[in-house]
């Protein structure tokens, strides 16, 4: 096999796949990009076995075949090569000559043979979205997943294709993210899935290279067709992602969002993300809290550690009701803060002891478990 | 010393079986007898404490000795044990004058004169100086407390190191530290059993971890704490010992979510093909503040439930109590 190469563009397809390849594989060949050249592009796979990504780079193909090589080491010669142009010899015995400028690497790789094939989807539940729409979706919900390992059903976003909309939902048991977007959901195509932390966070840094985005699916699997018409530093055609999924049944999540709406309060989402954050300056690991309290036309919030001190931040708001008080972890307030762009949001809130719940006219919800005070 | 190395040595000793609570609550009667005559009583451990009586407006010293002596002997009418009495200006010389003359002792030390009291007393009198410093001391010529004060900062930091100067205040008798009336916060909760015979079957020995946890448990909630690492140590029968740690993602009050970490926890430590002197169970990572309320658990309310209703009826441990269906299979504890 050999291919003349941009080395910028061959450092960027690198750097798509890079991420997959954990510091502790397995078997070695998964340490290894499997690089393919055929016509005029050559293909870079990685996979860790639950998830895999395959991107294509526009190459100046002599001769084509294949080779896999340690894809972090390959990756940082390759990024600090001297010359643009690289030439990629690669031998029969699996060793490649990366030549540029006057630097020359010989490299071991291992065969083809070895390396476990990324699964192809046939025809199985698809859709088409919009990558801007997608990464937005994911942004407004991702943050809720859960880290805890013993709680795997949910350590990922749950999509739900259902009832003439997709729902995004991600949740750790104590604050609960939702965003749904209505779309044709054909009843042969209705179906949900749980898509791991992994690569809810690998999409997140994949799309917005191109328009489209398409969804395959059963309930073992997935896989994303990532459009890269908006690329400018050689990926042609799409990125491909393959993932296993989280298996298991999602918990209800629509018994937890309350019915009824209580107490409504309209609320600058900057102004309120920086008292909160300017509040929880003070609190620490043991009393992680602060304290909401409404009352006519004035939201205070408190937060206070024994060992630090207090902090107190008050914002006016049209608000009428009864006096509420309520105490939130800050991090569930700011989260969807953070991630929302909308100037303005809706809190509804009802005693110390219900959640408070974020809304917007987006179908976003955010539901958020108090911290009951002792 | 281990039991089972005592009964080799006197096989005819008599073993009377542990009383699950009762020393707490005879220690609970005499420290209420104490906070009969100040509430200013620090409560050191299970029969240790200090009584702070400057504030009695008691006007003489005759009059606080006769304080003391009804106290002591009014522990022995209602209680029938005896306690050492050492009557001094603070906290260090009381507490080395209530040792000295064991059992039912009764030790005065005047206000002024505890440089002179300390001085003939064996160094090993002074807090923190075990056997092995004690000996370790005597090739520096330092036996008696009074010996200290004769030697210069050259010696004195050659044979105390950076403390020699903590350790001179010691021995001329001064001390400042207050008579500590609420104990302090707990930093974790923890519990041991050293086995009679060594112990070699991992159920037996995961039994009792998990009643540990129970009855730890119970006490952080009574505390109206949270806890959010366990750490299991194990001891062999030649002392040597391991021990690791595991934390929750959030601190909690209840059993449940430490009994799955507790198996590989003890598969961790119990590394040695050799049965088990003791096993032990610590709570750390203390937690007081709000409780994060939950989504999905029903079921950790219920449990919650039970927990209040399983406290309640264990309370003061003076009955057998209702544990839990894993302590089944095992010997009793009484």
């Amino acid at each position: 096999m050999k291919f003349k190469i941009n080395r910028d563009h061959f450092a960027n397809g690198l750097a798509q796949v890079l991420n997959v390849v954990g510091s502790k594989a397995t078997m070695p060949i998964l340490s290894n990009v499997l690089i393919e050249a055929e016509k005029d592009q050559i293909s870079l796979s990685t996979t860790n076995l639950d998830l895999g990504i395959r991107c294509k780079i526009k190459a100046e193909v002599k001769e084509t075949g294949s080779v896999t090589l340690p894809v972090k080491r390959l990756a940082t010669i390759v990024r600090e090569l001297p010359s643009v142009d690289v030439t990629f010899d690669g031998a029969p015995n699996h060793q490649v000559k990366l030549t540029s400028g006057g630097s020359t690497f010989k490299i071991m790789g291992i065969g083809k043979e070895e390396f476990p094939p990324l699964p192809e989807f046939g025809d199985e539940k698809a859709y088409t979205l919009e990558q801007s729409e997608l990464i937005s979706m994911l942004r407004s919900v991702s943050y809720a997943q859960s880290t805890d390992e013993t709680r795997y059903i949910l350590n990922g976003v749950y999509f739900n294709f259902r009832d003439e909309k997709l729902t995004l939902v991600a949740t750790d048991g104590r604050r609960l993210a939702l965003i749904a977007k209505e779309m044709e959901v054909p009843t042969a195509c209705a179906g949900a899935i749980i898509l791991p932390a992994k690569t809810v966070s690998e999409l997140n840094r994949l799309l917005d290279k191109g328009s489209k985005v398409k969804i395959n699916f059963n309930e073992r699997r997935a896989a994303f067709q990532i459009a890269t018409d908006k690329d400018t530093s050689g990926l042609i055609d799409h990125v491909y992602l393959y993932s296993k999924v989280v298996e298991g049944n999602y918990p209800n999540y629509q018994q937890v969002v309350p019915k009824e709406t209580h107490q409504r309060i309209k609320l600058e989402r900057e102004l309120l993300l920086q008292c909160v954050h300017r509040a929880q300056l003070v609190c620490s690991e043991k009393s992680n809290s602060v304290k909401i309290k409404i009352s006519s036309n004035l939201l205070e919030i408190f937060a206070a550690s024994s060992d630090f001190g207090e902090a107190h931040e008050s914002m006016a708001i049209g608000y009428s009701g009864p006096d509420l008080q309520v105490a939130f972890n800050p991090a569930f307030l700011m989260d969807p803060l953070k991630a929302l762009t909308k100037d303005e949001v809706f809190f509804e809130v009802k005693d110390e002891v219900s959640p408070g719940v974020f809304k917007t006219l987006e179908s976003f919800i955010c539901v958020i478990m108090p911290v009951r005070m002792n | 010393m281990p039991t089972s190395q005592a009964l080799r040595m006197c096989p005819d000793l008599i073993m009377i079986p542990h009383t699950n609570g009762l020393y707490g609550q005879v220690s609970d009667a005499m420290f209420d007898l104490c906070e009969s005559i100040t509430p200013w009583v620090q409560r050191n451990s299970i029969d240790e404490g200090y009584l702070d009586l400057a504030p009695c407006g008691l006007k003489t010293t005759t009059e606080v000795e006769d304080l003391v002596r009804r106290l002591q002997q009014r522990i022995w009418d209602e209680l029938q044990i005896t306690v050492s009495m050492g009557i001094a200006a603070n906290k260090l010389v009381a507490q080395i004058a209530s040792k000295l003359r064991k059992p039912k002792g009764f030790v005065v030390v005047p206000v002024g004169a505890e440089r002179d009291f300390l001085a003939p007393l064996s160094i090993g009198k002074l807090p923190g100086i075990g056997a092995k410093t004690e000996a370790y001391l005597a090739e520096f010529g330092l036996k008696l407390i009074g010996d200290i004060l004769g030697r210069n900062e050259r010696e004195l930091k050659a044979a105390f190191g950076s403390d020699w100067a903590a350790v001179v205040a010691m021995a001329r008798g001064k001390d400042d530290r207050p008579v500590e009336t609420i104990p302090p916060e707990a930093k974790s909760y923890s519990q041991q059993e050293t086995f009679t015979e060594d112990v070699g079957e991992f159920a037996k020995i995961e039994r009792v971890a998990k009643r540990m946890i129970d009855e730890l448990l119970a006490k952080v909630r009574a505390d109206g704490k949270r806890v959010r690492t366990i750490t299991v140590r194990v001891r062999y029968g030649d002392f040597t010992q391991t021990s690791q740690g595991k934390s929750l993602v959030e601190a909690s009050d209840l059993e449940a979510p430490f009994y799955p970490l507790l198996g590989s926890l003890l598969s961790e430590v119990w590394n040695q093909r050799r049965k088990l002197r003791l096993v032990s169970v610590r709570f750390s990572g203390v937690e007081e503040s709000g409780t994060q309320l939950e989504m999905f658990t029903q079921g950790d309310e219920k449990r919650r439930k039970l927990a209040a209703v399983l406290d309640r009826l264990n309370l003061g441990g003076t009955s057998a109590g209702v544990s839990r269906g894993h302590q089944l299979g095992g010997t009793k504890r009484n």
